[in-house]
């Protein structure tokens, strides 16, 4: 079975046979094992000892802890592959995901308007928390559709700010 | 020794002080805030009393609500530990005041140490080594050449309003000195307002060096070694290590005489520290700070000599039972501090409720925490998580034990800077010793860090997950090669959402 691995940015193809794993053209011996009621995972890879706690986030996203920190690793099949490329196609005719809170915090400043249209990575909405103040951004292009908040209002970690709809989204109000 | 202190803080070090009463058989009373109802410090005392909401401005910086609890628990003495009221010289006084032992120096002696420039008249009369230079601003370009002439090159002029680099000149002959003076006095008017300036001597990369002190009542003071501590971020310590790299015998002496006098002009009673800025072989009075140190561990550890104990001890009373010459090191100690700071995107602070905690043990390992799992990790307080102590019979053996160590130490939930004490061990420059405080400025490589080889790693174990989650839809007993001891629980959590064939 072929596996599409994204690693911050990075793409690897691997193909698993039983208890080989084939990488970069490289052929190891692969053998993996869990500690029951926890995260972590015990891999050995031709005999070399990883120990790693991976966390599942879903959508085939896992969050793993290495050494250098944690990296965020996305995997699919050849099937998920497919429907992964409709999921983004869809998401791109739909806009982009809601704007959530990352902190508990305060907003300070919302500096769009609904109908505005924003670009990938376009500063939104300031959030403080701590005494520092967090520039939030919106993923991709899209269309705000719905502002929740006004500064000076308290939020809550995963709490939606703003909603947003595809560019051409500009008679309809409602998805 | 007291039948009775209270813990006027939280965190790891609360849980140090608590952890040294119970030792010495003395009653342990934790106080806290609703945010750390169930926090370790609160578990491990003998009894504990609610103080107020999660703001330390309505909890641990009460210094009413502190000493109604020390009443109504019938407390003796009162530990401030570090940070919060512990150089407040008004919360020493107000502890007095009440009729309870203060854990620490008289208030008098926190109040001169805590006003710049009252610490560094006192020092030079008691002729310990300031960094040289004008306390009065320069009237001239003349006046500066004349100076830097009798202070030697480089120098350094700095806006008296200033801060930040504004108003900022490093001369190094005496050709520059009356251009760098007109730049620096026009840049410090139009940032500060003030075209007031003065001049030091230069220490390009000077060394954080400083000396740990213990006093009695009697007035016994002795030293107990010096603290290596240049590993900074923004003046925020990460890595300290005793005996420093940079110092022999000779210069122990020197600078552990030097703090002496120090800690004797005050009359210094308790643990306190004396910070230097060591410069080749030239050491200057950085400041004196009047309580116990997040690092004293490592000096704990190459002295055998336990210093909250004593500072307990001495509050009671009692008169050291050792001098000078019985104060000798053994081996090298380092502390990493784990704190909950993101080192991927700039050393933030973060969030998150630990899920999992894996503490590293085996020889020469010692973990000085503050958290367990279950613990909610918020913005309230410093982000200090713990202390992760190793001991070694040398430096070189300290840095193998460390790296072992941080290995092991796991923390899941939230983000810490682990990434950074692991690279820091693996770095030449660090396993030789050669650094400054400006050692992370110079190196910010060693923060931020990059994934490197480890890309490879983290897609084979997705894969492999992938595979064997795929296997035990399908065959959850026929697998081969792909064991999975975590049942489908953890399968479930991960939510695939095309499981199963589906």
């Amino acid at each position: 079975m072929n596996y599409f691995v994204s690693v911050e940015g990075e793409q690897f193809e691997i193909e698993v046979n039983g208890t080989e794993l084939k990488i970069d053209g490289e052929v190891v011996d692969v053998d993996l094992a869990g500690l029951p009621g926890t995260s972590r995972r015990s891999l050995l890879l031709d005999g070399r000892s990883h120990a790693i706690a991976a966390e599942g986030r879903g959508g085939g996203v896992w969050v793993l802890d290495l050494d250098v920190g944690p990296v965020r690793v996305e995997v699919v099949d050849r099937a998920g592959l497919a429907i992964r490329e409709l999921t983004r196609r869809v998401a791109a005719e739909r806009g982009p995901r809601p704007l959530r809170a990352p902190m508990p915090g305060m907003v300070v400043k919302v500096e769009v308007e609904e109908g505005e249209v924003v670009g990938a990575g376009q500063a939104v909405v300031v959030v403080e928390a701590m005494k520092m103040e967090n520039e939030l951004s919106a993923e991709a292009e899209g269309r705000v559709k719905k502002v929740h908040v006004a500064p000076g209002e308290p939020v809550e970690k995963d709490q939606v700010l703003i909603e947003f709809g595809p560019v051409d989204d500009e008679e309809t109000s409602d998805a | 020794m007291l039948e009775s202190v209270l813990v006027a803080n939280r965190g790891e070090i609360a849980l140090r002080v608590i952890r040294a009463c119970q030792e010495l058989g003395v009653r342990a009373i934790a106080v806290f805030s609703d945010a750390d109802r169930s926090a370790p410090h609160v578990l491990a005392a003998d009894e504990a009393y609610r103080l107020g909401p999660a703001p330390a401005s309505e909890s641990y910086l009460r210094v009413d609500r502190i000493l109604e609890l020390a009443r109504r628990s019938g407390a003796e003495a009162i530990h401030p530990g570090y940070g919060f009221l512990s150089e407040r010289a008004s919360f020493a006084e107000a502890v007095e005041a009440a009729g309870f032992v203060f854990v620490g120096p008289r208030s008098e002696t926190i109040a001169a140490m805590g006003d710049k420039t009252e610490a560094r008249r006192r020092m030079q009369e008691a002729g310990v080594p300031v960094v040289p230079g004008t306390v009065e601003p320069l009237v001239s370009g003349t006046d500066a050449v004349r100076i830097a002439e009798e202070l030697g090159f480089p120098v350094v002029l700095k806006a008296a309003a200033g801060g930040g680099g504004k108003g900022m000149r490093v001369v190094r002959g005496k050709d520059e000195v009356e251009r760098a003076f007109d730049a620096a006095a026009r840049e410090a008017s139009q940032a500060f307002g003030d075209g007031a300036i003065y001049v030091e001597k230069f220490l390009a990369t000077p060394r954080h060096v400083e000396i740990q002190l213990l006093g009695d009542a009697a007035g016994q003071v002795v030293h107990l070694g010096e603290r290596e501590c240049s590993i900074q971020r923004r003046h925020q310590k990460l890595i300290e290590e005793a005996p420093s790299p940079a110092v022999d015998g000779e210069l122990r002496e020197a600078m552990g005489e030097a703090a002496v006098r120090a800690a004797e002009a005050v009359g210094y009673r308790g643990a306190g520290t004396v910070e230097f800025l060591l410069a080749g072989r030239e050491f200057f009075f950085l400041e004196m700070n009047t309580r116990i140190q997040v690092e004293h561990p490592v000096t704990e550890l190459v002295t055998g000599i336990d210093l909250v104990k004593w500072q307990i001890r001495i509050a009671g009373g009692e008169r050291l039972d050792f001098g000078q010459a019985d104060v000798t090191l053994r081996g090298h100690a380092i502390e990493c501090r784990v704190t909950s700071e993101d080192p991927a995107h700039g050393f933030l602070p973060a969030t998150g409720r630990v899920r999992s905690l894996l503490l590293p043990s085996g020889p020469g390992v010692r973990w000085d925490g503050g958290i367990s799992t279950g613990v909610e990790i918020g913005l309230h307080y410093d982000p200090l998580l713990g202390k992760l102590i190793v001991h070694a019979e040398d430096r070189a053996g300290a840095v193998a034990t460390m790296r072992r160590a941080l290995r092991e130490l796991r923390i899941e939930g939230v983000e810490t800077c682990l990434p950074f004490h692991r690279r820091a061990m693996d770095d030449p420059d660090f396993q030789a010793g050669r650094f400054s405080i400006q050692f992370l400025e110079q190196r910010p490589d060693l923060l931020e860090g990059r994934l490197s080889s480890n890309a490879r790693l983290a897609a084979a174990l997705a894969a492999a997950l992938l595979e064997h989650k795929r296997r035990d839809g399908f065959h959850p007993r026929t697998a081969t090669g792909f064991r999975e001891g975590s049942s489908l629980t953890a399968w479930q959590r991960s939510g695939w959402p095309w499981s199963n064939g589906g």
